[in-house]
């Protein structure tokens, strides 16, 4: 074909897919692959499952394409698809990890105590990474998701409006809460190393 | 400024989105309250952490390979009719 696939738009790239161009959606594969396999990974916690999310997901995208209307919108599209796809997983293994109550996020006491000075090898130790993703996976569906395509993923606000099919001041308030209960989270399990601030105002 | 807007401008704080003027209230609020200073350090670090718990990995070039195969299998001679 003679084109550089990898100047090419996402835009450009759909348009060829829909014409019919393997060398498109093999650039569009290149594109994407790691991205959709991590956001999976990172929603089912499964490497095995992510892989087969992953291709069923390109297979989606060779039979849906031609219903994206938008090409503009292809990332936050596949971003939908992948999530959907993962989810289904979920539901389909019945994998849901004990959800952690919203209501009533009481804060309080838990702000007295900064474990934020702890070394580096408390904070990033494999047990605390654990309690971090047991944390992220234990938030309601609606919430763990844009915790995970914000924080873990690095979406911006509009991006995962755009996917979710919500407005960004819903994305912001769903990210704030989720954010909330993992520090938490986070600031129960660090208690045991720290003792409160004695810090005065 | 209150603990309790102090604390729903975290995100917007962290994300530089908020005016010149409020971005100086949180600050000085948080200079000046031992409670939203705990508060917003943690909100930080945990912001951080989740983005450090699971680094981003990339597929193997063997499961690569199986998904070009799979895909190539899979495209339709024709794709213009789906258009």
């Amino acid at each position: 074909m003679g084109k550089k696939r990898d100047k090419q738009t996402d835009a450009d790239l759909v348009r060829d897919v829909k014409q019919g161009e393997p060398a498109a959606m093999e650039e569009i594969v290149k594109r994407y692959s790691n991205k959709v396999y991590n956001l999976a990974y990172h929603l089912t916690r499964d490497a095995h499952a992510a892989e087969e999310i992953m291709q069923d997901v390109f297979l989606t995208v060779i039979a849906k394409i031609g219903t994206l209307t938008t090409e503009a919108y292809f990332s936050t599209w596949l971003y939908r698809v992948t999530t959907n796809a993962a989810y289904g997983y979920l539901r389909k293994e019945k994998k849901f990890s004990e959800q952690t109550p919203v209501e009533d996020i009481d804060q309080e006491q838990y702000l007295e105590y900064d474990w934020t000075n702890l070394p580096d090898d408390v904070l990033l130790s494999e047990e605390s990474k654990e309690v971090l993703r047991k944390s992220i996976d234990s938030l309601p569906e609606a919430m763990r998701t844009v915790v995970v395509l914000k924080d873990v993923e690095g979406l911006k606000n509009e991006e995962i409006a755009e996917t979710l099919g919500i407005s960004v001041p819903a994305v912001k308030s769903r990210l704030h809460r989720g954010r909330l209960i993992l520090r938490k989270l986070l600031s129960e399990y660090f208690s045991k190393y720290t003792e409160p601030s004695r810090e005065e105002e | 400024m209150n603990c309790k807007l102090c604390s729903a401008l975290f995100q917007e704080f962290l994300e530089n989105s908020l005016s010149e003027e409020l971005i100086v209230e949180v600050q000085e609020h948080i200079r000046t309250c031992s409670k939203c200073r705990v508060s917003f350090r943690t909100y930080t670090v945990t912001v951080t952490l989740s983005r450090k718990v699971d680094p981003p990995c990339s597929v193997s070039p063997e499961t690569l390979d199986r998904l070009r195969k799979v895909i190539r299998e899979n495209f339709p001679k024709s794709h213009g009719a789906v258009v």
